[in-house]
C-alpha cells in the first residue's frame, strides 16, 4: 500500500483529495459489486452442494435398509447455514468490511463442505483456490487473510481431531497443516501482489480522472467567466444600442433568414421572440412610400456587393411612424457570391424632426427678419408718406370745400384727392402686412361686419360668382379692429373671385369652434380654447403646395405683373396674427380653396361703432389747443383747420418746445402731438406733461407708431389716437370727440 | 454504532459456532468407523474363492448401494494399479436373496468390474462376508499365497473419503514385500447388516 499512502490527500491540494475520494469510490464500488457477485455464487454453491449430495450420496444403507444420507441433510442445512449470513449481509450491507470478511469465511467453510460432500476429491480442493482468486476481486488483502486463517484453522483442528480424514493417517504432525496452508499462502501471496498492483493502477486512474475533473472544472470556470463577461458585454452593447437607438441585423441571403438585435426588434416593432423572418416579411414594416426604393437599394447592393445606406420610414403596429437610418454591407463568399448582409438600423426620427423644426424655425426667422426689414422700410416710408398725404389730402379737402361743383378745378382736385386716398390705402397695407399699423380693436360681431359688407361684396365679385353666407346665429364676439377685419374679408373675397375667372361658388361661413389641444399651422400655434371661425371658400382653381408655401409672403402673387400687389394675403396674415388669431388655408389644385380664420372668442357684448358724421360741416370749438408736430406742413395744415374751426391754437415744432410752453405757465385744453419726433417722442412728452399737468387731454397723431404707443400695434385703450393721413374733417371730429368726452377733466 | 457492530460480531460468532457444530457432526459421522467381525487368520478351506497360489489375495466386501464405498472402489483401483499385478483382487457385493440380481447391478458394481483383473461376484445373503468377518461395506482382507491373514480393515480415510490412507499404504507395502506395522485399519462404510441385527445373531436373517 506504499504507493497509495504516498498519495495521501493534502488539505491544500484539492486534486489529491479528489484522487483519494475517487479511488475510494471506485474501491467501494468494486467491493459492493463483489459482494453481490459472492451472494449469487454462494447461493449457486449451496444448490450445487445439494445437487452433489443428491447425486453422490442420496441415501445410506444398512443391509437391505436405507435412509437419507447425512450428506444430504448437511448439504441442505449446514450448507444453508453457511450460505445464509454472507448472502444476507451482501444484499443488506454491501461494501461493509464485516460483510466481505463474513463472505470470505463462509466461502472457505463452503469449500470444506463441498470437499466433504464430494468425498474429498482432489478436484474439489480447487474450489479453495478458485474462491481465493474470486475473493481477490475485492482488492482487499485482509479478506484473503481471513479466508486463509479459516483454511489453516480447519486443517489444524481436523489434523488434531480427524487426522485420517485430512492427511490419510491416524495421527498427523502439526507441520502437515503448515504444508497444506503453504499452498494457500503461496496463492494468496501472488494474489496480494496482484491486488497491490491493481490498487496502484486504480489510484493512477483515479488520479487521472481527478486531474481531468480539475481541468474540466477549470475550463468550465473559465467558460462560465467568459460567459458572464460575454453576457455583460452583450448587455452593455444592448444598452448602448438602446441608448443610441441603434440596432444591428443580419440577413442570411442563402437561407433568407433575418436575425436582429433587441434594439432592432424594438425599432421595427416586432414582438419579443420574433426572429428568423424572411427579408420580404421584414419589409412589411417599411412605409409603403419607401418600400420600393428601400428594396431597390438592397437589391442593388446585393448585386454589386459593397455597402449601402438607406433612410426609410417604418410603420409600427400602433401606427406610429419612425424614421430609420439604415446602413449595411454585403458579405461575399470565396466565389464572390453574396451570402450575407450585415447592417445597422438607427432611429433618427427625433433628429430628423428636430432638423425639420430647426429648418422651419430658420425659415420663420428668415421670414421674421424679412418682415422686420420690410416693416422698418414700411414704417419709415409710412411716417413720411402719411405726413405728406395728410398735407396733400388735407389741403385738397380744404380746396374742395372752397370750389363749387362747376368749377373746372374741382375735378382736378378730386383726382388729387383719389390719388391721395389710394396712396393712403397702400401705405396702410404696407403697415398692415408688416404688422406695424395701429389697431384700435373693439368687441365686434363678425356676422355684422360681413353682413354689412355683403352688398358691396356682391358687386365686387360679379354675377358669375354665387355668394353664399352661412352665419352661425349664436356666433360669439371677437375683439378686433373692425376696419381691418373688413380689409381682411375684402382681400380674401377678391382673391376668391380672381381664382374663379369662369365663375363659381363663394361661401362665407362663420361658426363657433372649440380647439381642445394645441395645434400648429405654418409654425403658428393656437392654444386650446374657444374661437370664432370665419371661413371663406371658393370653387376655384385651387393651389399647389408650392403656392401654399409662399402664400402669405409679401409681394408674392400668382396674378401676373400689374394685376396684384402681392400684399393682399400678407396684409390679411398680418392683421389676423396681430389680432392673436390665425389664418389657415386648405386647398388642392382644381378643388378650390378654403381660408379659415380663427380669432379668440371674448365674453363681452359688442360695442357700437362711433357714428361717423359727414364732414360737410366741421365741428367747431373755442378751446385752446397746442399742436406738437415736427413736420411743418402737417403742423400748419392742422393749425389752419383748427383755427378755422374757432380754436385757439399754439404750435410747437417738437416736444422740448412744447414743454417750454407748458413750463411758461401756458395751459391748454388739448395737446395734439405727433408720436415719432426727434429728441423726444410723443409718448415721452405725454408722460412729462401728465407729471406737470395731470389732467391735460392728449391726442396722438401718427401714421406709424413703432410701438411707441401700442403693444404690438394695439393701442392702449385710455389713449386717444388719430391715424395719419387724416382729413380736416376727421381731425375736427376727433378733436371735438376728445374734448367732449370728459369735459370736467381739463385743468388748464 | 458500537452496539450495532457488537451485534454484528455476535451474530457472526453465533453463525460461526453453529456452522462449526454442524461441521463437527459431519466430521464425526465421516470419521466413525463401521463394525468388524472376527476375521480368520487363515484362509478358510471352504471359501468359494480360491486362494491365489502365487501372490497375495485381496477380497473386498461391498454393499452395492453404499455411496461411501465408491471411495473404497476408487482407492482399490488406485492400489491395484500401484501393486501392478502382485495382488489377486476380488470384490464381493452383498446379494440378499429377497432381491433380484438387478439389485446388485449398480454403478458401484460397474466401477468395480471396470478395474482390470478384479473378480467381481455376488455374496448371497452375505455368507462369504460372515465367513471372513466382514460387517461393513469396504472391508478388505488380504492373505498371502500361503493363506495367512496379512491385513484386514478399510482402505479409505473416512466415510466415502478418497485420498491417501494408512490401509491402502499398508496393503501396498505388503504387496511389495515391504515392512509395515499396520495390519488392521478402521473401515468406513455402510453396514452390511440390517440395523436391528447383531453379529452374534444369525447373519443370514439379519440381511433379510
Amino acid at each position: 500500500m506504499h504507493e497509495i499512502n504516498k498519495h495521501e490527500p493534502s488539505v491544500n491540494d484539492p486534486t489529491q483529495a479528489r484522487t483519494v475520494e475517487l479511488f475510494k469510490e471506485q474501491q467501494q464500488s468494486i467491493i459492493q459489486h463483489t459482494d453481490r457477485l459472492f451472494a449469487r455464487i454462494m447461493v449457486f454453491q449451496w444448490i450445487g452442494g445439494i445437487v452433489a449430495a443428491l447425486l453422490i450420496s442420496p441415501r445410506t444403507w444398512a443391509g437391505t435398509q436405507s435412509q437419507i444420507h447425512l450428506h444430504l441433510w448437511a448439504a441442505i442445512f449446514l450448507g444453508g447455514l453457511v450460505t445464509s449470513l454472507p448472502v444476507l449481509l451482501a444484499w443488506t450491507q454491501p461494501g461493509k468490511t464485516l460483510t466481505r470478511h463474513t463472505i470470505a469465511i463462509g466461502q472457505m467453510l463452503m469449500s470444506a463442505l463441498l470437499i466433504h460432500l464430494t468425498g474429498g476429491r482432489i478436484e474439489t480442493h480447487f474450489h479453495v483456490f478458485g474462491s481465493l482468486a474470486i475473493l481477490a476481486f475485492y482488492r482487499d488483502w485482509r479478506v484473503l487473510i481471513s479466508a486463509s486463517v479459516v483454511v489453516y484453522v480447519d486443517h489444524v483442528l481436523r489434523g488434531m481431531f480427524w487426522a485420517q480424514s485430512v492427511y490419510g493417517v491416524l495421527q498427523a504432525p502439526i507441520w502437515r497443516s503448515l504444508e497444506h496452508a503453504g499452498w494457500v499462502i503461496f496463492e494468496v501471496t501472488f494474489l496480494i501482489i496482484s491486488i497491490r498492483k491493481s490498487l496502484s493502477e486504480m489510484f493512477i486512474v483515479a488520479e487521472r480522472q481527478a486531474n481531468l475533473e480539475a481541468m474540466k472544472a477549470s475550463i468550465e470556470h473559465t467558460v462560465e467567466q467568459r460567459t458572464v463577461e460575454l453576457r455583460k458585454s452583450e448587455s452593455l452593447l444592448e444598452q448602448a444600442q438602446q441608448i443610441a437607438r441603434l440596432g444591428s441585423w443580419e440577413w442570411d441571403i442563402v437561407a433568407d433568414k433575418v436575425t436582429w438585435s433587441e434594439e432592432t426588434r424594438r425599432l421595427y416593432g416586432h414582438a419579443p421572440g420574433d426572429i428568423g423572418f424572411t427579408m420580404k416579411r421584414c419589409f412589411d414594416r417599411v412605409h409603403p412610400d419607401d418600400h420600393e426604393r428601400a428594396w431597390r437599394v438592397i437589391e442593388d447592393a446585393t448585386k454589386s456587393g459593397g455597402h449601402f445606406v438607406c433612410d426609410h420610414r417604418v410603420v409600427l403596429p400602433d401606427g406610429t411612424e419612425r424614421i430609420i437610418h439604415g446602413r449595411g454591407e454585403v458579405i461575399l463568399d470565396e466565389r464572390k457570391q453574396p451570402v450575407r448582409i450585415i447592417g445597422t438600423a438607427q432611429d433618427v426620427t427625433e433628429r430628423v424632426r428636430a432638423e425639420e423644426a430647426l429648418r422651419r424655425s430658420e425659415e420663420q426667422l428668415r421670414q421674421s427678419q424679412k418682415m422686420e426689414a420690410v416693416g422698418r422700410l414700411a414704417g419709415g416710408v409710412a411716417h413720411d408718406f402719411n405726413n405728406l398725404l395728410t398735407v396733400i389730402g388735407g389741403y385738397c379737402d380744404l380746396l374742395l370745400r372752397q370750389v363749387n361743383g362747376n368749377d373746372k378745378l374741382r375735378a382736378d382736385a378730386e383726382e388729387i384727392q383719389r390719388a391721395s386716398d389710394r396712396a393712403a390705402a397702400l401705405t396702410r397695407q404696407l403697415l398692415a402686412f408688416s404688422r406695424k399699423q395701429v389697431l384700435q380693436p373693439r368687441v365686434i360681431d363678425i356676422n355684422e361686419i360681413v353682413g354689412g359688407m355683403e352688398k358691396m361684396l356682391r358687386r365686387l365679385i360679379g354675377e358669375d360668382v354665387d355668394l353664399r353666407t352661412v352665419f352661425d346665429a349664436k356666433l360669439g364676439q371677437i375683439k378686433a379692429d373692425p376696419g381691418q377685419m373688413e380689409q381682411v374679408v375684402l382681400n380674401l373675397v377678391v382673391n376668391a373671385r380672381d381664382a374663379m375667372p369662369r365663375g363659381g361658388k363663394l361661401t362665407v361661413e362663420t361658426a363657433n369652434v372649440y380647439i381642445d389641444q394645441k395645434t400648429t399651422f405654418r409654425n403658428r400655434g393656437l392654444d386650446p380654447g374657444e374661437y370664432v371661425m370665419l371661413a371663406i371658400s371658393d370653387t376655384g382653381v385651387g393651389m399647389t403646395d408650392e403656392v401654399k408655401a409662399h402664400l402669405f409672403e409679401p409681394f408674392f402673387s400668382t396674378k401676373g405683373v400689374g394685376k396684384g400687389t402681392g400684399l393682399g394675403l400678407a396684409t390679411c396674415y398680418g392683421i389676423i396674427t396681430q389680432s392673436e388669431g390665425d389664418i389657415r388655408v386648405y386647398s388642392e389644385p382644381g378643388c378650390g380653396t378654403t381660408f379659415k380664420i380663427y380669432l379668440p372668442r371674448v365674453r363681452q357684448s359688442a360695442t357700437a361703432a362711433p357714428i361717423a358724421r359727414e364732414p360737410s360741416d366741421l365741428p367747431r370749438g373755442s378751446e385752446s389747443i397746442l399742436i406738437v408736430e415736427d413736420d411743418i406742413a402737417v403742423r400748419r395744415l392742422a393749425t389752419s383747420v383748427l383755427r378755422s374751426c374757432g380754436y385757439e391754437v399754439q404750435e410747437a415744432a417738437n416736444a422740448i418746445e412744447a414743454l417750454g410752453l407748458i413750463d411758461a405757465q401756458l395751459r391748454f385744453d388739448l395737446v395734439i402731438t405727433d408720436v415719432i419726433m426727434p429728441q423726444m417722442s410723443g409718448k415721452e412728452l405725454y408722460t412729462q406733461l401728465i407729471d406737470r399737468v395731470p389732467q391735460t387731454k392728449v391726442l396722438f397723431i401718427s401714421g406709424y407708431t413703432d410701438d411707441a404707443l401700442a403693444h404690438h400695434g394695439v393701442l392702449d385703450e385710455d389713449l386717444q389716437f388719430l391715424e395719419k393721413p387724416f382729413s380736416p374733417a376727421g381731425l375736427a371730429q376727433k378733436i371735438r370727440e376728445v374734448l367732449d368726452k370728459t369735459p370736467a377733466l381739463l385743468a388748464v | 454504532m458500537a452496539i450495532r457492530l457488537s451485534f454484528r460480531l455476535a451474530a457472526l460468532l453465533c453463525w460461526l459456532l453453529i456452522s462449526a457444530a454442524g461441521a463437527v457432526v459431519v466430521f464425526n459421522y465421516e470419521s466413525s468407523p463401521g463394525s468388524s467381525g472376527s476375521t480368520p487368520l487363515r484362509w478358510p478351506e471352504n471359501a468359494p474363492i480360491a486362494l491365489d497360489e502365487n501372490r497375495d489375495t485381496l477380497v473386498m466386501f461391498a454393499h452395492p448401494h453404499c455411496p461411501c464405498t465408491r471411495a473404497s472402489i476408487g482407492e482399490l483401483n488406485r492400489l491395484l494399479a500401484q501393486a501392478a499385478g502382485r495382488v489377486a483382487a476380488h470384490v464381493v457385493f452383498l446379494k440378499p436373496s429377497e432381491f433380484s440380481s438387478e439389485w446388485t447391478q449398480t454403478a458401484l458394481r460397474r466401477s468395480a468390474e471396470e478395474i482390470p483383473g478384479v473378480d467381481v461376484r455376488d455374496d448371497a445373503d452375505g455368507a462369504l462376508a460372515r465367513q471372513f468377518g466382514a460387517q461393513t461395506s469396504g472391508y478388505v482382507v488380504l492373505y498371502n499365497n500361503h493363506g495367512d491373514l496379512l491385513f484386514h480393515g478399510g482402505i479409505t480415510a473416512g466415510r466415502g473419503h478418497a485420498g491417501d490412507n494408512s490401509g491402502e499404504s499398508a496393503i501396498l507395502a505388503l504387496a511389495e514385500n515391504r515392512e509395515t506395522r499396520i495390519a488392521q485399519t478402521p473401515v468406513y462404510g455402510c453396514s452390511l447388516l440390517n440395523q436391528q441385527c447383531s453379529p452374534e445373531k444369525d447373519a443370514a436373517l439379519c440381511t433379510k
